[in-house]
């Protein structure tokens, strides 16, 4: 299988910002702090092993946004850690966009989705209104070579190890592990996709009222970012990394 | 169709193991029991037990294709998942579902999770390198299924492979026989609520997707099975 080498590997940022411009049209403010931390410290990371950063935003004028945050960490020039992230307000149902980038030479592992902030299961008017949209990319991607391999479609299963990882997923990810070099782009197109189509949802959302629902939606949230940030095995690499400190700041912008 | 096909023994395989539970049969003179109409042959029984407030398992056979569906609910106060087989044969491909559907979210209750669901994973991996496994394609099913639920597309080559693709069905319900003889009774009203609800979100989604498999194979008697499964 060929190899990727690092000067190749994909510019996450610069491709969605940039080339394919997903929040055109939308006024991103900078957040310069996020639960009590200062994350203009994420902006630009300088360390031993690792370079890169985290840029962190909501919207300016709108109660609809807890945090949009985009980044990359690049990994002793051997590899490239990238994310994006959006999430809502509490005053808002929409699922949670969650896409991880990590691209070594030998393969790019990715996961995108919408995490559900309610339980699928007993609502499926929320699939219905925010994760069937997603039906047509999903099927239409899930066959890529990684995500299905002769025959056997294996999409939700590279959070194997993590059960609680894989509880948050919603009924269309795209999850897995890409061993072919052009295969790389046509993963942007994923996610471009994806963020695109939550953005949309994001300009139709309107608030949800009081009551037992939003609690529920809450508890839910809670507890999948309470995972995130405690659980992730991300997060033991990128504190040695990065140190303690700055692991916490990105983790909570990531989650 | 130009040869006779050995259909899998699903019903049997399966009632096999349902006799561990201890389970008591209920309305064994059904007129789904053992149905002959045309050239479609129907045959389905239900039971009751303790952990169970019902248990349904059955086949709808005709010349082309073989439907099998096995469904155990919790009695109660039982916190037991739904054991969900869904089974579409035909001569040249098995299309399936397994599944122990939690009865609560079990992103949030991590100690169902870890009870019920995470020891299955190893079934669930061992299972990933069957052929044609694929993800279940009704996304309101894929919605109320656990982490680790096994869904496939078997292409059938060899009669072998019938047996292979029930594997999963069998494994499952003894998994789910030896967590009966564990269950847990919830006292708790709310948890009690929250159970109900769910089981009723569940059998509501997997009847939706039964009347698509039913309704053309016995349109005729798609009303009286549906009650009887769901």
């Amino acid at each position: 299988m060929a190899r990727v080498e690092f000067k190749d590997m994909i510019e996450f940022e610069k491709e969605l910002v940039e080339r394919h411009r997903i929040f055109a049209g939308l006024e991103l403010e900078p957040l310069e702090s996020y639960l009590g931390m200062d994350t203009r410290q994420a902006l630009e990371i300088k360390k031993p092993m690792a370079t890169g950063g985290y840029k962190a935003f909501r919207l300016k004028g709108s109660g609809k946004i807890d945090k949009i945050g985009y980044g990359e960490l690049h990994y002793m020039r051997r590899a490239k850690y990238c994310s994006l992230n959006m999430t809502v307000s509490d005053d808002y149902d929409l699922p949670i966009f969650a896409c991880e980038f990590d691209e070594s030479s030998k393969r790019l592992s990715i996961t995108v989705d919408f995490m559900p902030v309610v339980d699928v299961g007993v609502y499926p008017e929320y699939r219905e209104k925010y994760l069937d949209v997603l039906s047509d990319v999903w099927r239409k991607y899930r066959t890529l070579p990684g995500l299905t391999e002769e025959g056997r479609c294996l999409v939700q299963r590279r959070y194997g190890p993590w059960p609680w990882a894989r509880e948050s997923l919603s009924p269309y990810p795209i999850d897995g592990r890409i061993p072919n070099p052009e295969d790389r782009y046509t993963v942007i197109e994923v996610v471009v996709a994806y963020a695109r189509t939550w953005l949309k949802l994001l300009e139709e959302a309107q608030p949800i009222p009081e009551g037992d629902y939003k609690q529920e939606m809450i508890t839910r949230k809670r507890a999948m970012q309470k995972y995130y940030r405690d659980l992730d095995p991300g997060g033991e690499v990128l504190k040695k990394v990065v140190g303690d400190e700055m692991e916490k700041v990105i983790v909570s912008l990531i989650f | 169709m130009s040869e006779q096909v050995t259909w899998a023994p699903y019903k049997e395989k399966l009632q096999e193991l349902l006799e561990q539970l201890q389970a008591q049969e209920l309305d064994q003179h059904s007129a789904l029991a053992d149905l002959r109409a045309g050239s479609t042959a129907i045959s389905c029984r239900t039971w009751r037990s303790e952990q169970a407030e019902k248990i349904a398992l059955g086949t709808i056979k005709t010349a082309e294709q073989q439907l099998g569906l096995c469904m155990i609910y919790p009695a109660a106060g039982c916190d037991l998942p739904v054991y969900v087989s869904r089974w579409q044969e035909t001569q040249k491909q098995i299309v399936f579902l397994v599944d122990l559907v939690p009865t609560v979210d079990t992103l949030v209750d991590e100690a169902y999770r870890v009870k019920y669901i995470e020891p299955m994973g190893q079934s669930w991996d061992r299972f990933a390198s069957l052929a044609g496994i694929w993800p279940e394609e009704d996304d309101g099913v894929r919605a109320v299924c656990s982490i680790i639920y096994t869904a496939a597309r078997m292409p059938i080559e060899r009669q072998g492979q019938r047996l292979a693709a029930l594997s999963p069905h069998t494994e499952y319900l003894k998994s789910y026989a030896d967590y009966a003889r564990q269950a847990g009774t919830v006292v708790e009203k709310a948890k009690q609520a929250e159970i109900e609800r769910r089981v009723r979100a569940i059998k509501a989604t997997l009847r939706i997707n039964a009347v698509k498999l039913i309704g053309p194979m016995a349109p005729e008697h798609t009303e009286g099975l549906l009650e009887l499964f769901f």
